[in-house]
Order: structure tokens, then C-alpha cells, then sequence
């Protein structure tokens, strides 16, 4: 077992570097099939991130009566808070929320007029975060019908529009991610399977002098193997050559963003040498049954 | 690469294989050719003559006939029919026994059935009907996992010699027992003892392209002959080699049967068929049309 296991390696070894030419050609094909993958998992994790943002910026916004006792609003809260659909219950009193209002008019470069004013005229509001977006006409309903509620702001329509267009994108880009993933399988599979065809004789001869299935298979998917690892070591390491400065040009971008690089990393490496390795098995162990099966 | 500094010790022993010793060779074979007379079966032509359905006894002594005969004889065909997918039959009613050793030429114009009937020996086809009974193996009914075992037990020889051009002499004939999970240190005496026989020691570290065809068609009968089989298939070995290269590769084989392998030859080479009176099955139209011991390339009467 061990002795068959090293032959095959071994074939396997001399099997790329006797057929330099073609092992080079498939390499290629697969570091940049690799490349083209990896680059679209960044951008749809980039973009589902970025939606996922968008949605967590759907808020439900409940502005509370003046005259609402401490204990209406705990009750309240704890009720809201029970609520299936809601993530965080935050409450903002009317003095916050004067000065909320004073800070983003200085942030503005705007004067601040409200010093004139006798009383605050702001109301205090909870400010819901939604587990999912989808939900957040039942949650303003049911906020709109409690007494100590005046009013709730009625987004219905932006989160409507912010809802469709997230859902749109985030299909486009698995369809697309699932689109790019068949393509880089098909091409992948086929250039293996030239290189196999290329060798065709080398089959034949091993069949007639009696070389069993396995002692004809295995070299085939080993190098196979090989070229996987090697295509993916490539297109690794020309991603983390371009990381460095990548990533300082969308630095921005990934702050605002919460996505976390290490795990990305990560994700990326590991889809990398799994699909180079499991993609090169997968074409040469194809491209040698149409010759087994007789 | 250069010419190695034993090359001249390799065609001394080249030239001796090529050595024209036909008349005494002749006398000697013709002797195992009689051999094999005595050993073939009586019974050769069919004992189901004419329409008459066999009846169960019969059928039943005819197995044990083809069982007996199998026992002692490499090769046996029993009504044997290919019909391919497309509908074209390539071979009818074969009935072609060979004993141990006998040295066989199979004969008959191209598209006659040689090329069908090789690929049934080696289990490349399988016939449509009819037994295909290899040193004792039914062909059709051995599972598939068997199959490589049984084509280490024939060597075949091809017209344009089917070698790797980027392994050397040596490592071409070492190929065909490392992907058959010979231990290594089987491999080394094996192959230096084959080469030795085909006369290529010197020649083993050189490439196919630098070698001459007869010498590329000695690494092929090497190669064959590295699993010691019981028969060795030659498919028009000499195809495409001139005529003394040609008697060259003839007498290496002539000398291979001596040392007790079975030899088929298909050839068109009238020349040598002729020139050596052995056994001649002729081919036409997929039918065994000629099986005679002594026998020309065409047919005498």
C-alpha cells in the first residue's frame, strides 16, 4: 500500500515535470481560474456586508408622549424588547435628543438656534433595531397602536425600496458568484483533461502491459492534485502581494464596512486550495475513466 | 546525448541476432513445427456439421472437449462471432486452437478481421458469441478486475512499437513491471535479462529516438517479454522496418518461441510467411478460410 502510494507519487511528480508544457498551461489556466474566483468571493462578501449594513440601518422610530410615566415607558420597552423581530431597544430621552440635534447641526457648520428657545420642543423616542428588515411594518404597527406612543415615523416606502434592492443584489451575486464558480470548473476540468489527452498513448501502453485500474488512476489524480496546489499556491500569493496595497486604497471602504479581514482571509485561503485541489482530482479522475471503462 | 562507450558491444550483439542463419534455423523450427502437429488436436474441424441443432449430449461433450483442449493449449476460439454496434460483422464462426509453443502466422488482406481478432485475445473487444478461452481463462465471463491480470500473460508487439520517447531503453522495459507493482528490486534483474536476450544492453540508457527501428522494435519485444507471458502478439512487427531489419526481428522471435513462448504474427510480409513453413491461419472476410501446418503465404494447391 505505502510502496503503491509513493509510486504514484512518484509518477505523479515525473508525470509534471516530463510534460512541463502542458503542466505549465494547466497551472496557468488554474491560478488564474483561482484568481477570478477569489476576487469575486471578496467583492460578493464586500457587498452582502455592505447590504447587511444598509439593513442594519432600518430603524424603527417611536416618538413617546410627554407626559409618559417611568414606569409606561419600562413597561413599554420590556414589552418591545420581548418582540421576536427586535434586536435592541434604545431609548432617547428629550434632553439627548436636543443635543443630538445641536451636534449634528454644528457638525453641519450650521449656528445653533436653539438656545433661543424657552423649552425643548423635541419629544423622547425609542430608537428599535431590527433583527431583519423585512418585519418592520408589523413592529411599527404594533408600536403605532400603544397609547403612549404619538406617533411613528412612516419609512414604509424607503425600507420598501432599500429592501428590494438588497434583495436583487444579493441574488445577483450569488447567481453570479454560482455562474463564475461553473465556469472555472468547466475550464479548469477541460485543460486537466488536455493534459491527460496529451498522454493518451502512455494509458494505452500501461493497459496493455497489464497494469491494473488503481496503478493507472492514481498518478493521473495525484498530479492532478499537484497542479491544484500549485495553482493555488500561485494565485495565494499573488492575492496577498495585492492585499497590502488593495486594502490601504479601500480602507474606507472596509471600515465603514463590518466585515472582519481575518476571517475573510481566511475564508478566501481555505476556498482557494480546496477548489485548485479538489478541481484538479476532480478533472483528471474524469479525464482517465473515458479510458478505464472498456 | 552521445553514443554510450558500450554501443560497440550492443551491435556485436545486434548483428548476431541479424546473422542470416535461415537454413539450419528452418530445420530446427520446422521440427517444433512438427511437434505442434502431433500435439494439436485430431477433432479440428467442427464436429457440428450441417443445420442439425445439437443436442444436449453433444453440446455437453464439446464443452468438455474445449475444457480438455484449453487445459493443454494457450489459446482457444470456439464460434467465435464479432458484430460491432455499427452492425458490421469483423469475424464468423472462428474456431482457432494454439498449442504451447507453437510459433502461428495469421494472415489475410487488410480489413480481413487480424486487427478484431488481436483485440479479443488482449480483452480490448469482447465476441458478440462464442468462446474466447485464454491459458485456460473464459475471457467473457472473467470479471473486470481480473483483466489486467490476464494481459500480463501475453505480450503484444505493435508495428509502430508504442514506446514512451522520453523514457530511455531501460526505463521503457522497467515501465511495464513498475505499473504492474513489481517490487523494485524484482525490476533491475528482470530487465537487464531481457534486454541481454534482445541484444540491447548497450543501448539501455539511450532514448527511442536515437535508437534505429529495429532496435525500437527490440525494446518492444523486451517490453513484452518482461512479464515471462505465455504468448507473445505480434502485430505486423515488421511493418515499418526494411526487409533485413525486417528478418532481423523475425529471428529474435523465431528464437523467443524456442525458448518455449507461444508466438502469434500477423503479417503481410509474404517474404517470410513463405520462407519459414509454419503454421498459417489465413483471415478473409472474418472467416478462417486456411489452417495449415507448412503453409505459404498464399494459398497452394
Amino acid at each position: 500500500m505505502i510502496r503503491f502510494v509513493v509510486f504514484s507519487l512518484k509518477r505523479a511528480w515525473e508525470g509534471l515535470w516530463r510534460n512541463a508544457l502542458m503542466s505549465l498551461a494547466a497551472t496557468a489556466t488554474m491560478t488564474l481560474m483561482l484568481l477570478l474566483l477569489a476576487g469575486f468571493w471578496i467583492i460578493n462578501t464586500g457587498l452582502l456586508a455592505g447590504l447587511d449594513y444598509t439593513q442594519s440601518k432600518v430603524n424603527v422610530v417611536a416618538y413617546l408622549t410627554d407626559t409618559t410615566t417611568a414606569n409606561q415607558l419600562r413597561d413599554l420597552t420590556a414589552r418591545v424588547e420581548a418582540m421576536p423581530e427586535v434586536e435592541t431597544v434604545e431609548h432617547i430621552s428629550r434632553d439627548e435628543a436636543l443635543e443630538r440635534f445641536r451636534e449634528r447641526r454644528e457638525g453641519q457648520g450650521e449656528e445653533d438656534l436653539t438656545r433661543f428657545l424657552d423649552s425643548n420642543p423635541l419629544h423622547a423616542s425609542l430608537e428599535i433595531s431590527l433583527i431583519d428588515a423585512t418585519r418592520y411594518s408589523t413592529v411599527r404597527n404594533r408600536l403605532a397602536g400603544e397609547p403612549v406612543v404619538e406617533g411613528v415615523i412612516n419609512q414604509t416606502d424607503l425600507v420598501g425600496s432599500v429592501l428590494t434592492v438588497t434583495g436583487v443584489l444579493q441574488t445577483a451575486g450569488v447567481i453570479v458568484l454560482v455562474v463564475i464558480g461553473l465556469i472555472v470548473l468547466f475550464i479548469i476540468v477541460n485543460t486537466i483533461r488536455l493534459a491527460v489527452v496529451a498522454r493518451a498513448e502512455e494509458i494505452e501502453i500501461m493497459r496493455l502491459v497489464g497494469a491494473s485500474d488503481g496503478f493507472i488512476r492514481w498518478p493521473f489524480v495525484f498530479e492532478g492534485a499537484l497542479v491544484g496546489l500549485l495553482g493555488a499556491a500561485f494565485a495565494l500569493g499573488i492575492l496577498a502581494a495585492a492585499a497590502d496595497p488593495l486594502g490601504r486604497f479601500m480602507f474606507d471602504f472596509f471600515r465603514v464596512l463590518p466585515l472582519e479581514l481575518g476571517s475573510l482571509a481566511r475564508d478566501v485561503t481555505t476556498l482557494v486550495l480546496l477548489t485548485g485541489v479538489g478541481l484538479g482530482v476532480l478533472g483528471s479522475w474524469v479525464s482517465v475513466r473515458t479510458y478505464l471503462i472498456r | 546525448m552521445g553514443r554510450l562507450p558500450g554501443a560497440r558491444l550492443g551491435d556485436s550483439l545486434a548483428s548476431e541476432v541479424a546473422s542470416p542463419t535461415l537454413p539450419a534455423d528452418r530445420a530446427r523450427t520446422s521440427a517444433v513445427g512438427d511437434r505442434a502437429l502431433r500435439r494439436l488436436p485430431g477433432d479440428s474441424s467442427s464436429p457440428l456439421a450441417g443445420d442439425v441443432r445439437p443436442s444436449l449430449r453433444d453440446r455437453l461433450l464439446r464443452r468438455a472437449k474445449v475444457k480438455s483442449r484449453s487445459d493443454r493449449a494457450v489459446l482457444v476460439l470456439h464460434d467465435v462471432s464479432k458484430r460491432f454496434p455499427n452492425g458490421k460483422v469483423a469475424l464468423r464462426d472462428v474456431d482457432l486452437t494454439i498449442p504451447e509453443g507453437d510459433f502461428v502466422f495469421l494472415v489475410g488482406p487488410s480489413g480481413a478481421g487480424k486487427s478484431t481478432l488481436i483485440k479479443l485475445l488482449i480483452r480490448d473487444e469482447m465476441a458478440t458469441r462464442g468462446e474466447v478461452v485464454l491459458d485456460g481463462h473464459d475471457l467473457a465471463r472473467l470479471p473486470r478486475r481480473q483483466v489486467p491480470r490476464i494481459r500480463r500473460k501475453i505480450g503484444i508487439v505493435f508495428q509502430d512499437f508504442k514506446l514512451l520517447p522520453k523514457k530511455s531503453v531501460w526505463e521503457n522495459v522497467a515501465f511495464a513491471l513498475e505499473v504492474t507493482g513489481t517490487p523494485g528490486r524484482r525490476v533491475r534483474p528482470a530487465v537487464d535479462r531481457v534486454l541481454s536476450l534482445v541484444g540491447l544492453t548497450a543501448q539501455a540508457r539511450q532514448l527511442p529516438s536515437q535508437l534505429s527501428g529495429g532496435e525500437q522494435q527490440r525494446t518492444a519485444i523486451a517490453r513484452a517479454l518482461v512479464h515471462d507471458p505465455r504468448l507473445i502478439i505480434a502485430d505486423e512487427p515488421t511493418g515499418n522496418l526494411d526487409p533485413l531489419i525486417s528478418w532481423e526481428i523475425i529471428q529474435l522471435l523465431l528464437r523467443i518461441n524456442e525458448l518455449g513462448v507461444t508466438v502469434l504474427m500477423a503479417t503481410h510480409n509474404a517474404d517470410v510467411v513463405t520462407a519459414l513453413r509454419k503454421r498459417v491461419v489465413a483471415l478473409e472476410e472474418g472467416r478462417v478460410i486456411r489452417d495449415e501446418l507448412g503453409g505459404s503465404y498464399h494459398r497452394t494447391d
